[in-house]
């Protein structure tokens, strides 16, 4: 690595802890250690002298929380207080000065309310203060969140030529707070261009081993240690760190021996004996170079799937094309189904989902990386980015969260030109398709020169050729039956020529001709046995999945075939259960619609509600059945015959038939208006991230036939008043949960009030109560979703 | 860490106090739905990734900003305002400060149930909800064994917001405790804690003969009073 040059070729040696020495000297509990950059100068100049003096080459600034949210309070600015901590740090005598900057104190969407662009400016402005203040290298330590890092290191390299290092907080179950993994880290931050990567704090160096060792395995780049002095432990009252320095050292000696480890150092409870401990078993030493393992692994921020582990899935239908629904949702920004279709090909199966938004009438860019945001807030699997716009393609990979996919580039100059700096930017797996100028080569020798010719002009821009995948293009057997084994045969060269994964779509060799999922099947297992590594499929379809289930057993991929067992134990017996079994509907206990609602079953009374459409219309099938039933629901509910479980069951069974019905309107391409008894939006406040109460109002509200404009939650005001006044709506629904967030209702309200509407307003959430109404300014409470809809309909005249 | 048996004993999850989250009372329920909670409790105990931190300070009577008395703890950068807590620590010489999350898992199974299975949801949420109480009993326990070892007995958990303990001591309190960096959680500008399962308590060290002394109602100074979902059914929510 070229940072390291600066470096020379020993172990550099970071320093140990700040905040508990500071301690040490006086500092609270609960003080900003900062402050002392610049009121207590002379203590912290000592603690850098002292790491100095112990033999340390790098000093870490005392400025891990210095951002604009943690400073907030203590009276002076970002700037101010780096541009101390950096000159201290200088003034140490230390080699280099590595900026300290930490987790920035909030959760990141949607775990909490922090923006990927909040979480960036942040960090660029410690940045760009620590690097005019002449820090040398930038670190980012004691991080949790894979996103929040990447803004850091988006922020580092888009801003200045310094290095920049990383370390993750693992805990006891090797996964930081909020879910990553050391190998998902590894991946992701190799691809994203770090000098260095690792692990800091939490626990002590024997446990911190293994991890060491995981990232090792997965690291492109050096590795970094940092240990706490051992295991925190809480003892009468108080966390002590009670490592000995032998114990310490001991550790430290197997730990600097891991492949790829170059840079040590102290994480809490450590001192400069510490440091002297490190620098004492490192001289003499050479530090290794990494050598990771060559595998194609791509991340999202919680799961990692290694594509060498065996054959993948690649969910497909997360893509507009030939799709009427999907297009339709796309348009209306409806993201709520696109969610559905992750979930459930999750639950189907997928390793991986394809994400492809392409419509000719939509903003593309923008709309793929709400897309991506919404789907990685719903199923933590790894994410292919679909496009043939290459700025959709680094809108949606920008604020991905991991190391995606890109489908795709080709064998076209511009196509390399545009996607491959991207692909390398941002550390991304690329497919690579076998076409150029000329099109689809007739023949396996003529694709694999392509895909060759991908991998070298890849290699140019400084991607490896492990993060290359081939798809050798699938085409129709009912058009160019010929051409179906050159497709198979280019996959058995790419494999044995480049040693690289390859991809295929498989569902277009049928094309055109009966009993697709038959062909596809045999396809998918011929292309296995070619050595095809990910399959872009469909996970709900019984046959590609078969296909995949069953193959898992024969390559050893699915050990004692335990999945496949699971699937397949009642196979037979399930089959004839198909082949003999009467309309459902008419099973079990029988019952009208209505009962079937009121009871909340909610397959019986989807397939009944199929067989009522054919034989009613849509609205009569609402008013004669839907409300009614949830009438009665609602008056169990509120006499107290029925508790909130059951009452949601049933409401859940209505959506189930509303889909139904939505379904047929729009294939009868009759307007949804006519089902419509009202527009309402609603959303959670500004600063509050509770909205489980909101999104049972809106499922209820719906049941009843309204439609629901959901803004979701933490929402800006300025977003609930735009909303209300463009779609000149009349009645707003507002949640709140926290008495610290009723303030924010109250002056949503009086925005609304400025802006000129006159919507009427009902309020909710679990502090307000009837004489909220007022202070906040609504027209309404509703204690509870019931209450809603009793408003709802009162308000429109359906009551 | 040391971790949290929530599947036999003392911090086994109680299903009648999860129904009573989900404003049970009584009705009939039918099989769907017991199946239902029990495998939602299993499920949410192995989602759930419990973490905790305490600090044990001496205390100090002191006066707030406003010349009222408060509550200063010594060695941290704490002050704890407000009539309440002056009551819950006037009598004791040191308290326990406490923070406890169920951490960001529990949050994402609850936001993705949301998705595909509401009733699953609510009762994910009202099963975490348990789990967070049952894991501050668990510190609290630890920390009463303290306090006996030292000769005292404790009072209750006493959170920010309840009383007129302000909420927004929130941010110092987790940070008094640094309890980011050792339990995950963190604090909205709007003063909710993130991952959203997660409690902080102050609890006194008081003389053993304190112990013994009959307890108040809870309620008395609950700033929910008023206005709680609870109470209006006859019941509390527990925390008493």
């Amino acid at each position: 690595m070229d940072a390291f040059k600066q470096f020379g070729d020993n172990y550099l040696i970071f320093d140990g802890a700040m905040g508990t020495m500071l301690q040490d000297a006086g500092l609270e509990a609960g003080g900003l250690p900062e402050v002392y950059n610049i009121e207590h100068g002379e203590v912290v100049l000592d603690i850098h002298k002292k790491y100095v003096a112990a033999g340390c080459d790098v000093i870490t600034t005392n400025t891990f929380q210095a951002n604009e949210l943690k400073l907030k309070d203590c009276g002076y600015s970002p700037e101010e207080i780096i541009t101390a901590g950096v000159k201290l740090a200088k003034q140490s005598g230390a080699s280099f000065v590595a900026l300290d900057m930490g987790p920035l104190g909030q959760l990141m969407e949607p775990m909490g309310t922090l923006t990927f662009d909040e979480a960036y400016d942040m960090y660029k402005r410690q940045i760009l203060a620590g690097a005019a203040a002449g820090a040398d290298i930038l670190l980012f330590e004691t991080m949790s969140d894979l996103l929040e890092v990447k803004a850091g290191v988006l922020a580092a390299n888009e801003n200045t030529d310094l290095p920049v290092f990383v370390t993750m907080t693992y805990q006891d179950d090797g996964r930081t707070f909020v879910g990553c993994e050391p190998r998902g880290a590894a991946v992701t931050l190799s691809g994203l261009g770090v000098d260095a990567l690792g692990v800091n704090c939490s626990l002590g160096p024997a446990e911190l081993k293994g991890i060491v060792e995981e990232l090792s395995r997965y690291s492109r780049v050096p590795i970094m240690v940092q240990p706490n002095a051992g295991l925190p432990k809480i003892k009468d009252g108080r966390t002590v760190y009670d490592i000995t320095i032998d114990e310490f050292e001991r550790y430290m000696i197997e730990i600097a021996d891991i492949t790829g480890v170059r840079v040590l150092g102290g994480c809490c409870g450590t001192t400069p004996e510490f440091i002297s401990a490190i620098k004492k078993l490192t001289a003499g030493k050479k530090p290794s170079a990494p050598a990771p393992l060559k595998v194609c692994a791509v991340t999202s921020g919680i799961k990692t799937v290694v594509l060498d582990d065996g054959v993948s899935v690649i969910g497909e239908r997360i893509n507009p094309t030939g799709k009427k629904k999907l297009k339709e949702k796309l348009r209306a920004l409806d993201f709520d189904y696109i969610i559905g279709e992750a979930i459930s090909q999750k639950q189907n199966g997928a390793d991986i989902l394809d994400v492809n938004c392409g419509l000719p009438e939509i903003d593309e860019p923008a709309v793929i990386a709400r897309a991506v945001k919404e789907i990685q807030a719903a199923v933590d699997l790894p994410l292919q980015i679909d496009s043939s716009d290459p700025a959709a393609i680094e809108s949606a990979i920008r604020k991905y969260n991991g190391k995606p996919i890109i489908n795709s580039v080709n064998g076209k100059p511009e196509s390399l030109a545009a996607i491959l700096p991207i692909a390398k930017k941002y550390g991304a797996v690329v497919i690579g398709l076998c076409l150029d100028k000329n099109g689809i080569p007739e023949t396996a020798e003529g694709r694999y020169k392509i895909a060759e010719y991908i991998v070298g002009e890849a290699a140019k821009y400084g991607l490896p050729k492990e993060d290359i995948i081939i798809d050798s293009l699938v085409l129709t057997a009912s058009a160019q039956q010929a051409q179906v084994m050159e497709t198979l045969n280019t996959i058995k060269l790419v494999k044995q020529r480049l040693g690289i994964k390859t991809v295929l779509g498989v569902s277009n060799v049928s094309f055109g001709l009966p009993a697709r999922p038959l062909l596809n099947g045999v396809f998918l297992a011929a292309a296995f046995g070619a050595g095809l590594d990910a399959a872009i499929i469909n996970p709900m379809s019984v046959d590609a999945m078969n296909s995949v289930n069953a193959f898992k057993v024969i390559n050893n991929q699915d050990r004692d075939a335990e999945n496949y067992t699971a699937i397949y134990s009642g196979y037979n017996t399930e089959r004839e259960k198909l082949n003999t079994s009467a309309a459902p509907q008419n099973s079990g206990t029988g019952g009208d619609l209505k009962s079937l609602i009121i009871d909340g079953r909610k397959s019986e009374a989807e397939s009944l509600t199929a067989k009522t459409l054919e034989t009613e219309p849509p609205l009569s099938v609402i008013d004669d059945y839907f409300i009614p039933a949830l009438d009665v629901v609602g008056d169990r509910y509120e006499r107290g015959e029925i508790f909130l479980p059951q009452l949601i069951r049933s409401a859940e069974t209505v959506k189930a038939g509303f889909e139904l019905i939505k379904d047929k309107m729009s294939a009868s391409s009759e307007s949804g208006a006519g089902t419509s008894k009202g527009r309402i939006v609603i959303a959670t406040v500004e600063g509050d991230i509770h909205d489980i109460g909101k999104n049972i109002v809106r499922m209820l509200l719906e049941n009843y036939g309204y439609d629901v404009i959901d803004l979701g939650k933490d929402v800006p005001i300025q977003k609930v008043v735009d909303t209300v006044v463009e779609n000149d709506i009349k009645l707003v629904g507002l949640s709140a949960l926290m008495t610290t967030t009723v303030k924010s209702m109250k002056d949503t309200i009086a925005a609304l009030k400025a802006a000129g509407s006159d919507a009427k307003v009902i309020v909710g959430g679990a502090v307000l109560n009837e004489e909220y109404v007022d202070f906040v300014g609504a027209d309404y409470y509703a204690k509870d979703a019931r209450a809603s809809v009793k408003i709802a309909n009162e308000f429109f005249g359906h009551a | 860490m040391n971790s949290i048996d929530f599947k036999n004993g003392r911090y086994k999850p109680e299903r009648s106090e999860i129904l009573r989250y989900m404003g049970y009372s009584g009705q009939k329920t039918d099989e769907n739905i017991d199946g239902l909670i029990d495998r939602c409790i299993d499920e949410m105990i192995d989602i759930v990734r419990p973490r905790y931190t305490y600090s044990v300070f001496d205390i100090k009577i002191d006066t707030d900003k406003s010349g009222s008395p408060c509550i200063s703890l010594i060695g941290a950068n704490l002050k704890l305002t407000g009539n309440d807590i002056y009551e819950h620590l006037r009598e004791c010489r040191k308290c326990a400060v406490m923070a406890v999350t169920l951490g960001i898992a529990a949050d994402n199974a609850i936001r993705v149930a949301q998705s595909s299975d509401m009733t699953k949801a609510v009762i994910y949420d009202a099963c975490a909800t348990e789990l967070v109480e049952k894991a501050c009993d668990f510190v609290e326990d630890e920390i009463k064994a303290l306090a006996e070892s030292e000769g005292r007995g404790t009072n209750f958990r006493f959170s920010p917001g309840y009383g007129d303990l302000p909420i927004d001591v929130q941010p110092a309190l987790i940070n008094t405790l640094d309890a980011g960096r050792k339990a995950g959680i963190t604090v909205t500008p709007s003063m909710l804690m993130t991952p959203s399962k997660s409690v902080t308590a102050v609890i006194g060290f008081t003389t053993l003969l304190f112990k013994n002394r009959k307890k108040r109602s809870k309620c008395d100074i609950c700033s929910m009073r008023g206005n709680c979902a609870f109470r209006k059914r006859g019941t509390t929510c527990g925390r008493v």
